[in-house]
């Protein structure tokens, strides 16, 4: 490593320093814990999102596949449990012992782990421990807005677009919060606007908090999609889980999706495509990893045009995001 | 002929109202006659009634408007003035005369109505609210006759082709931003570009004040009004709304409206874009009204509709005497398509005229309390909805609203003189929210209180058991919005209560939910000239929804020809709603409408084809009587408009941040791996596991400097302590670290020498600090600060502890690691 860095070898040097253990046990764990959990604290024990993260930048799994990808990483080695889909003792266990994640971590599909059909399988928005955090009670609204805030890097409020239309707005949104519908008008409708229609392909998914696992239903909307139905009986009536994406025309264009793509489906693998495929979601990883590498955000000029170079590498060279942690070490180098 | 031309149309919810006849028809309960008149004064003594229909007449129209009647028609159209449909003598005969002056499909526009309506002796005084009240009671008259006992209100809507009217002028956003940078832009930019910019640290959208001018005119569109200024809500933020005023909100908010007024000022009125495939042009009031017909009010007894729009007094329009006319009091607002937003204070009926309740319902036993009410929030907790009590302590019935649930108290037999004890919805159910909803409570001995939120029973169980109401006090008042005493104040919109002296069934509090509130009106848009087709209409059932907007519902493709249907399929695509010559973006539901209409796609003749189930709101501009709607199409018939939206402008580069440091703290895993790295001593070592599980919300959470804390460093101190005594303590590890370190040695001997010193330094500095980095600690700084603490620990005379040495290196090497030496990347 040293003889990388004199030989003006950072970029070398930095994928070396990644072959150290703590990389995956302390850095990628911290750094993906909190994208799993409503309260985005960083103590909670790993998961299996978390493991799922760190598989992928171990294994080079092309990351625009994170919220597609009919993957998930269980943990082995002596006194640690089989997967459960019931529970997170598997990855306790791997806590609990300050595991090398490097080395015991293996990947397996969620079919297999979780039972979940091949096509409902949609990457980390369907692990367990996403599950739990967002698809528990609530409107299935959470998956879609935690997705968009740690992997687009954007809330809702950046997103907001009153131009689109309202026509996939469930019912149970009022059109007149407290008798004042220009709060509708001029806020609720900007996100749901485009939200709603997105979050459809969530509609067979919840979280059963009895059994404590993922439930599936395909082809039955959930109840929770017909919560306060009655608030205003004229809007939308989810009848399945085809998804569009509105966001498609508009200021949110400049989220950059993939025109490959066909901006609409059913179900939230294909969902989970459109998501990873915009140019937003690249540049969220790359400036989170940018962040996390370099301690602070992009500052100027110098940074964004390294951003810029890190995305483009990024996207042209398989989505490693291994890569980017190794050109931002690089750039930042003795800072 | 075309305006004459008419067509029956049955809507759905005559649907319902069948559906309700039928199911009230085996319920001697539910056929009870309404007690919707006093008594006669005087006893009729002429023929009977020869028929069922005068019955009803008799009962419900005829008692009210006789001599000795609330209305007092008696004096003229009782003997003298024809049309004598109050003659006292037979009331057959007041029957012919009065079927003369009714339309029974549409009895708003009966002639008795209509003339009540022109201002024609109302007995509640020649006041425009008065004569609102007069009208609506005579319609209710009128509709009850009709209706007969018990019918759940069938109602037959029939539509009449409207005026033709082409949509009119109005000014519209200029391509060129020019205009806006010259007059709104400066304003915008100086006061609001702190947050509603893109490049602001606290950015928050729209950015209408963004540093590029032409993002800024983007989204400042819909933010301004041309045609009326002062209806901007750049100008109604200020001023209405107190949103972040640079000084002084109402200054501030003319400062505003005179800028755009002065852009408007510059921007020619134009006609609609001729380009665009549009209707025929329309306002509310041409369409056909089509509300109220289909509520359940056969036990109706008290009705507040608030149709009255201005004044202070809301009047009870039920039709059953004595009307209690609530006096409103405090600030409270008319609400535009009827109601009343309470803010603070009451309306209050009077103890005389509000007795009529405890006479009506302890006759019958049972009761129901109807509302649609809007609460302005979930905080409010003891608030009072609809009461008919004497204060906080003492009452007969109550609706209320505690935080996310409503309240319902009623005094009987098995409850206290409070009510209790409280039926309350659950509040995980959240049942109560701030939105418009309808709230029946219903009452009687054997199946108790029920409460149901539109239209849906909540299933909580009444734990009282049923008991009789003989205790109700007849000395109480009806008020809305409080308790008399005024300490339980509720803050909402209520946009119709109504009391029953019946315990409405499911079906009945189904019935009246689906039957809605407020005006509705049937609009036929004409689109004749698109289709090729006569009398071809897209009909909107449109209603103001609140003061700020109208509820725009199920389009239908309708042609008021009654034998017509489409020979062949008629193409519809991207239907928008215009509104005073512009059609905005916002709220187009229908705008990814794609369809045909077509027999194969259900068009059936004289009803239509309904194009979409969905509504929507759209933004209310000038008010009901002013603002002109119109539709668009981007394909209907032969006519095509493709709409393209443009593409979205490339956000500016965003202004360089502040330098920012670049150097952070090691968060909590990062100084536990760090410190089992320098020490090698594992992190499963118990005693570290122990400590570092207990510290570790305590060790920094996040990289940055400036949220360093003092605690933090105790944490990281315990930690570093915790894993130097596991080092030192183990003989194998230390003798890696430190090699032949002689540990037995007293501190005297220890460290009396620089090798020996050293010898502990140097494979701590090695460790922890590293070699040839581009940006480390001063090595000699750090000697020294170590030398010094040995040096200060060693002196201890004669009475060091055995182990002095072991603690004094175990300083030295938690001094180390648990220094910024390690913490600091």
């Amino acid at each position: 490593m040293e003889a990388d860095v004199a030989g003006n070898r950072a970029t070398d040097a930095a994928l070396t320093a990644m072959d150290d253990s703590s990389f995956y046990s302390v850095t990628l764990k911290n750094f993906a814990a909190p994208w799993t959990n409503r309260d985005q604290s960083i103590f909670v024990p790993l998961n299996d999102y978390t493991a799922t993260v760190i598989g992928m930048v171990r294994d080079d799994v092309p990351f625009n596949t994170l919220l597609s990808a009919n993957l998930v990483y269980v943990g082995t080695g002596p006194g640690v449990p089989a997967y459960s889909p019931t529970s997170n003792d598997n990855y306790q266990a791997l806590e609990d012992q300050n595991a090398n994640l490097k080395t015991q971590l293996v990947a397996a599909t969620q079919t297999a782990t979780s039972g979940l059909p091949d096509s409902a399988a949609a990457g980390v928005m369907t692990t367990r421990a996403a599950a739990q955090a967002f698809f528990i009670a609530g409107t299935n609204r959470a998956m879609f807005r935690f997705t968009m805030l740690n992997h687009l890097c954007r809330d809702m409020e950046q997103v907001h677009d009153v131009s689109r239309a309202p026509d996939r707005i469930r019912q149970d949104v009022s059109r007149s919060p407290g008798g004042d519908s220009r709060l509708f008008l001029n806020g609720c409708i900007g996100c749901h606007s485009g939200m709603d229609p997105l979050a459809q392909a969530f509609a067979y998914y919840t979280f059963d908090p009895t059994q404590g696992r993922i439930q599936y239903t395909p082809g039955v909307v959930q109840p929770k999609y017909f919560n306060n139905d009655t608030t205003f009986q004229y809007g939308y009536r989810t009848p399945d889980d085809h998804w569009s994406n509105y966001w498609r025309a508009g200021p949110n264009a400049a989220l950059g999706w993939d025109t490959q793509l066909a901006g609409s489906g059913v179900g939230a693998r294909s969902m989970g495509q459109e998501l990873a495929n915009s140019t937003a979601f690249a540049r969220c990883q790359v400036e989170k990893v940018f962040r996390n590498v370099c301690l602070r955000s992009p500052v100027d000029g110098t940074d964004r045009t390294q951003i810029d170079s890190m995305v483009s590498s990024f996207r042209s060279g398989g989505y490693r995001l291994k890569q980017v942690f190794a050109e931002s070490a690089a750039y930042c180098m003795g800072e | 002929m075309e305006s004459r031309l008419k067509t029956l149309l049955q809507v759905s919810v005559l649907v319902v109202g069948a559906s309700v006849l039928a199911a009230c028809g085996g319920g001697a309960g539910t056929e009870r006659l309404p007690p919707n008149s006093l008594p006669p004064p005087v006893t009729y003594s002429g023929p009977a009634a020869q028929t069922a229909d005068i019955l009803n007449f008799q009962n419900a129209f005829w008692t009210n408007v006789r001599n000795g009647g609330v209305a007092r028609c008696a004096g003229c159209h009782g003997t003298t003035q024809a049309p004598l449909f109050a003659r006292e003598d037979d009331v057959n005969l007041a029957w012919a005369a009065a079927d003369q002056l009714i339309n029974r499909t549409d009895p708003t526009s009966s002639q008795i109505v209509q003339k009540m309506a022109s201002g024609h002796n109302c007995w509640l005084g020649s006041n425009q609210a008065a004569i609102q009240a007069c009208t609506t009671t005579l319609q209710t008259w009128v509709e009850n006759w009709i209706a007969g006992t018990a019918s759940g209100g069938t109602k037959t809507i029939q539509l009449v082709a409207p005026p033709i009217k082409n949509v009119g002028q109005s000014r519209n956003f200029p391509a060129d931003s020019a205009g806006f940078a010259a007059t709104v832009y400066p304003l915008v930019t100086e006061y609001c570009a702190g947050c509603h910019s893109s490049t602001s640290a606290t950015q928050q959208s729209p950015f209408f004040a963004d540093d590029d001018l032409e993002s800024a005119y983007a989204a400042v569109k819909t933010k301004i009004d041309l045609d009326d200024p002062a209806n901007s809500r750049l100008v109604l933020r200020l001023r209405n709304e107190f949103h972040n005023c640079w000084d002084n909100c109402s200054a501030n908010a003319q400062e505003m409206e005179d800028a755009i007024q002065a852009y408007a000022g510059q921007i020619a009125v134009t006609s609609v874009d001729p380009a665009l495939v549009i209707s025929k042009a329309l306002s509310m009031y041409d369409g056909t009204v089509a509300s109220g017909g289909s509520r359940y009010e056969a036990g109706q007894v008290a009705l507040w509709e608030f149709k009255e729009g201005s004044g202070t007094t809301a009047f009870d329009t039920s039709g059953v005497q004595p009307a209690i006319n609530l006096t409103l009091s405090g600030d409270i607002a008319w609400v535009g398509g009827w109601g009343i937003n309470i803010r603070s204070g009451r309306a209050q009926g009077s103890t005389t005229a509000s007795r009529k309740l405890h006479d009506l319902i302890t006759a019958t036993g049972q009761y129901s309390i109807e509302a649609w009410a809007a609460p302005a929030n979930v905080n409010q907790e003891e608030a009072r909805i609809v009461t008919y009590s004497a204060g906080s302590t003492l009452r007969n019935f109550t609706l209320g609203q505690t935080l996310y649930s409503y309240d319902f108290y009623n005094r009987s037999s098995t409850s206290d003189a409070n009510g209790a004890p409280l039926l309350q919805t659950l509040d995980d159910d959240e049942d109560a929210q701030a939105t418009l909803q309808h709230v029946v409570l219903t009452y009687d001995p054997v199946a108790g209180r029920r409460i149901y939120v539109n239209g849906v029973y909540t299933e909580d169980a009444d734990p009282a058991t049923g008991g009789t109401l003989g205790d109700w006090d007849d000395t109480f008042a009806l008020v809305l919005g409080n308790e008399p005493s005024g300490d339980r104040q509720w803050q909402g919109v209520l946009r119709l209560a109504a009391i029953h002296n019946r315990a409405l069934t499911p079906v009945q509090v189904q019935q009246n939910f689906d039957a809605g509130v407020g005006e509705k009106f049937f609009l036929l848009f004409n689109v004749s000239a698109h289709t090729g087709t006569p009398n071809s209409y897209v009909l909107f059932e449109v209603s103001q929804f609140d003061s700020y907007s109208y509820l725009f519902n199920r389009p239908t493709f309708i042609s008021l020809d009654p034998a017509w249907t489409p020979a062949s399929p008629i193409p519809l695509k991207g239907l928008r709603i215009g509104l005073n010559g512009v059609v905005e973006p916002i709220s187009q539901a229908y705008r990814n409408l794609d369809t045909a209409v077509s027999v194969a796609n259900g068009y059936t003749a004289g009803v239509g084809q309904v194009l979409s189930s969905l509504g929507t709101v759209m933004p209310l501009e000038k008010g009901p009587d002013q603002d002109e709607f119109f539709l668009t199409f981007e394909v209907l018939g032969s006519s095509t408009n493709v709409v393209t939206e443009p593409a979205p402008l490339t956000p500016p580069p965003p202004v360089d941040s502040p330098p920012v440091s670049d150097i952070g703290v090691k968060t909590f895993d990062e100084i536990n791996a760090t410190m089992a790295t320098i020490t090698g001593v594992s992190p499963n070592q118990p005693a570290v596991k122990a400590t570092f599980a207990l510290v570790r919300q305590q060790l920094p959470a996040i990289v940055d400097m400036s949220a360093v804390l003092a605690s933090h460093q105790v944490g990281i101190a315990q930690l570093a302590i915790e894993y130097c005594n596991a080092l030192v303590e183990d003989n194998t590890l230390r003798t890696n670290f430190w090699g032949g370190f002689n540990f037995a040695a007293p501190p005297a001997s220890a460290f009396d020498t620089a090798p020996e010193r050293d010898s502990i330094f140097i494979p701590l500095l090695t460790r922890a600090m590293g070699t040839n980095l581009l940006s480390q600690p001063n090595e000699a700084a750090v000697r020294f600060e170590l030398d010094n603490l040995t040096t200060d620990l060693a002196s201890c005379g004669g009475s060091c502890a055995a182990d002095r040495t072991k603690t004094i290196v175990k300083a030295a090497c938690a001094a180390t690691i648990g220094s910024a030496v390690t913490l600091v990347q």
